[in-house]
């Protein structure tokens, strides 16, 4: 019975996960193509809530967190200070306290700056200088407290100091907490507050309107094929995201009947990360046929825009059809055959298999290379996005194979079509950016090491690791969604002989080689000596330390890059910008939240 | 170079266009990609940052440097130019009385025939009375304008002006876009005044010459 349960929840899950990713992304598409071209894009959809309600909305999550982040503090012994506090939660709950504090800190002093200093509070703020220089100070802080309960972790001042960081991070996390929600609750102003959320209600406002939206049936279409088309375009792309794992196993007691106890979540795993009770893939189905099913169901794609083409009675959705189908079926051919080569050094169709191949030794990007390029493009061409868009290309087919829809019907066809992004970016970092793997980080924690030598080492949680996992891997699909929304942006459209011809004498016959090429490396693989053998290993750590040192890099660099200055140049050389600066500028117009 | 041969049937003597050549890197399309993706990512990363961190462009001062310049209407609004004819307005006496003489000159000009002038005298014993008229009724339908400025071009006294920045609201009735008389009084100009620039010496000022035709042989 829980294991049914479990089985619909994870099913749930994961449709939910790709359906809300694909209509964010389609809104995210037209966002982030808006900010490339130095536009706003669709921000505007906006919930207006009376001040009252949006304090309160402002306020009571925050208490309610703070009574959580007390509540879990104080539940165990070391909590209640009966027992000595250990220094990794200590670290855990200081850093996240100063690293709260300062970021609301700095929020509140870049809102009072905006809007000028009104009180005694505003004034203290201003004078705390630049947003940018409290970060700083913050970084500090949390880098300094680091070095210190390092220092002192093996001295006799380390209980002490342990039990300080633990109860002082645990109230300043709480203070940070409502008191950035107090402040932000008593600086609205007004009759109403409008959210928006940096636009992301706008899918929301998207979906509702196609939802109400007349569903308009042209005369002389086949009606049953007509209507059947945007399900067979919606579904396949959806369930293909079943047999991807999005986690590593969780691992559960066993019940006095020998099932599944669902109350009973391990704490931690041995080393080896052996499950000493009963295992739930994070994974709707663990299909033997792995990946194959994905070539199956997402090539039965094709059979709903192939259908909607011909359905529709219109001579632009036949040419869109027989185009999606054309290119569908010639890319289905590489996409099978770029994977032929990982699946050979994974050893297996199972795609949990292959991120456990990959979680072993190094990610499919660096044993593949020219394999990832190649089912890139053809999983762009695939998924018929620019620039293989040429079955909708509106310069030629005005809409192409899902012209004559309109309403919930074209917004199926249109999600389906990010759904599909989503999903061909879950196979991608599936297959080649490791899954669920976060570098060094096995079942019983994180251990740095390069070879056999162990550089840094440190026990976690079970749950935390699996937690940890899951992150990774959104990030990863997120990011190669990502990727793909920015290719779109990018390139323009390829003409259709150009497209055949990319397919078929380019990317088919380096699919072909690429495999080749990797047979002949694995078999000198096998027969090379144990001291290569052990090269081979240091060499995939050393790829798992360039993940590692390149993340740490990127934030660090990203940080870098939030923190600069804006640097604009005023130019009033008009009568109106002249009205504008008399105005004291236009930007900082009343916009809601 | 050009091909001196004859080729075909009909002995064209045509030019060798050579195919372009390009590298290696060009021709794999990969190293562009990549470097197109570098401009685009840019744009996205550097507008995306000030988006959300509320550092954009101010859409009017800043709108000749990089970054997004679009002006989120309503909310922010770019005046208009210091020329722009926008709504009209009556300018005032410094009593408060308009300013307008009811001579017709506007109306007469509009080629839209959106203005329309009721004149009427003013009482008897005024000092006005005989010398100038006043609008018992001015109305204008703004639904009807084509704000070509005629009327401020033909009006003698500034009595009408378009300077007031604004353009009319849209209404859901056309009996909203007849504005008359005490509504065109209210409006302000751009520089917050009501009254005109055109000071005028009016009949009874000491610096008035004191013409008045009863008193002149026509």
């Amino acid at each position: 019975m829980t294991e049914i349960i479990l089985g619909v929840v994870r099913a749930v899950f994961v449709v939910m996960f790709g359906m809300n990713l694909g209509v964010i992304c389609t809104w995210v598409d037209r966002r982030q193509g808006a900010l490339i071209q130095d536009r706003v894009g669709p921000d505007r959809a906006v919930i207006w809530l009376p001040t009252l309600v949006a304090r309160a909305l402002a306020v009571l999550p925050a208490v309610a967190a703070a009574g959580a982040v007390l509540f879990l503090a104080m539940q165990d012994k070391q909590g209640r200070g009966e027992a000595p506090v250990s220094m990794g939660r200590a670290v855990v709950f200081s850093q996240l306290a100063v690293f709260l504090a300062w970021v609301t800190v700095a929020a509140m002093v870049a809102h009072v700056r905006r809007r000028g200093a009104e009180s005694g509070l505003d004034r203290t703020l201003v004078a705390l200088g630049l947003p940018r220089r409290i970060a700083l100070l913050g970084v500090c802080a949390q880098l300094g407290l680091l070095c210190a309960m390092a220092l002192l972790a093996g001295s006799p001042l380390g209980d002490l100091v342990a039990g300080a960081a633990y109860g002082g991070g645990v109230l300043l996390l709480c203070a940070a907490m409502i008191g950035g929600a107090l402040f932000a609750a008593l600086n609205m102003r007004g009759q109403r507050v409008g959210l928006r959320l940096l636009g992301l209600l706008h899918p929301a406002a998207d979906g509702l309107k196609t939802a109400f939206k007349e569903d308009i049936i042209p005369l002389g279409v086949d009606r049953l094929m007509y209507g059947l088309a945007p399900w067979l375009a919606f579904f396949p792309s959806l369930v293909v995201l079943g047999v991807i794992p999005f986690g590593n196993t969780l691992c559960f007691g066993t019940a006095p009947d020998g099932q599944l106890d669902i109350t009973a979540l391990m704490p931690a795993l041995g080393p080896d990360g052996v499950c000493s009770g009963r295992s739930l893939k994070l994974q709707v189905a663990d299909l033997n046929v792995g990946i194959l099913y994905f070539f199956a169901i997402a090539g039965t794609g094709i059979v709903g825009a192939a259908l909607a083409g011909w359905a529709s009675d219109n001579k632009y959705s036949l040419l869109g059809g027989l185009r999606a189908a054309s290119q569908m079926v010639s890319y289905e051919v590489t996409l099978g055959l770029t994977l032929i080569g990982t699946m050979m050094i994974y050893g297996s169709l199972q795609v949990d298999d292959m991120v456990r191949w990959q979680a072993n030794n190094a990610w499919g990007i660096f044993v593949q290379p020219v394999a990832f390029l190649l089912f890139f493009a053809a999983a762009v061409a695939e998924s018929k996005r620019i620039p293989f868009d040429i079955p909708e290309g509106e310069s030629e087919l005005v809409a192409g194979y899902f012209l004559e829809y309109c309403g919930m019907k074209f917004a199926m066809f249109q999600i389906s079509e990010y759904i599909a992004m989503v999903s061909a970016g879950a196979i991608m970092a599936a297959i080649f950016l490791g899954g669920w793997d976060v570098p060094f980080l096995y079942p019983d924690g994180l251990h740095v090491h390069i070879g056999k030598s162990e550089l840094f080492s440190s026990l976690l949680p079970h749950p935390l690791v699996i937690l940890l996992g899951f992150v990774g891997f959104v990030l990863k699909v997120v990011f190669m969604c990502w990727l793909q929304l920015s290719i779109r942006w990018t390139l323009p459209r390829f003409r259709y002989d150009q497209v055949m011809r990319l397919g078929w004498r380019v990317l088919l016959p380096l699919s072909l080689g690429n495999s080749l090429l990797t047979g002949f490396a694995i078999l000198v693989m096998q027969s090379a000596s144990a001291e290569l053998q052990a090269a081979f290993g240091a060499a995939a750590d050393l790829t798992k330390a360039a993940i590692a040192v390149g993340g740490l890099v990127g934030a660090v660099v990203v940080v870098r890059f939030l923190l600069s200055p804006p640097r604009h140049r005023q130019s009033v050389a008009s009568t109106s910008a002249r009205f504008a600066a008399a105005a004291g500028g236009t930007r900082d117009a009343e916009m809601g939240a | 170079m050009a091909n001196t041969k004859p080729l075909g049937p009909r002995n064209v003597v045509g030019k060798v266009v050579e195919r372009p050549k390009r590298a290696v890197g060009v021709q794999t399309y990969v190293p562009e990609i990549a470097k197109g993706l570098g401009i685009t990512m840019g744009h996205f990363f550097k507008n995306t940052k000030e988006m959300v961190l509320g550092q954009r462009n101010d859409p009017v001062l800043e709108s000749m440097d990089d970054g997004v310049n679009t002006v989120s209407y309503p909310e922010q609004r770019r005046p208009y130019p210091e020329r722009f004819r926008g709504v009209h307005r009556l300018t005032q006496r410094p009593s408060g009385d308009p300013k307008c003489v009811a001579c017709l000159c506007c109306s007469t000009a509009c080629p839209a025939q959106c203005i329309h002038i009721v004149p009427a005298e003013y009482a008897v014993g005024d000092p006005r009375r005989g010398y100038e008229r006043y609008p018992a009724e001015f109305v204008i339908d703004e639904l009807r304008c084509v704000f070509c400025g005629f009327c401020v071009e033909a009006c003698p006294v500034d009595a009408i002006r378009m300077d007031t920045g604004l353009h009319p609201a849209p209404y859901d009735s056309r009996e909203q876009f007849i504005f008359k008389k005490d509504l065109l009084m209210q409006f302000k100009g751009r520089d917050g005044t009501q009254e005109s620039g055109n000071t005028r010496h009016e009949p009874g000022d000491p610096t008035h010459p004191g013409v008045t035709r009863e008193h002149q042989p026509h």
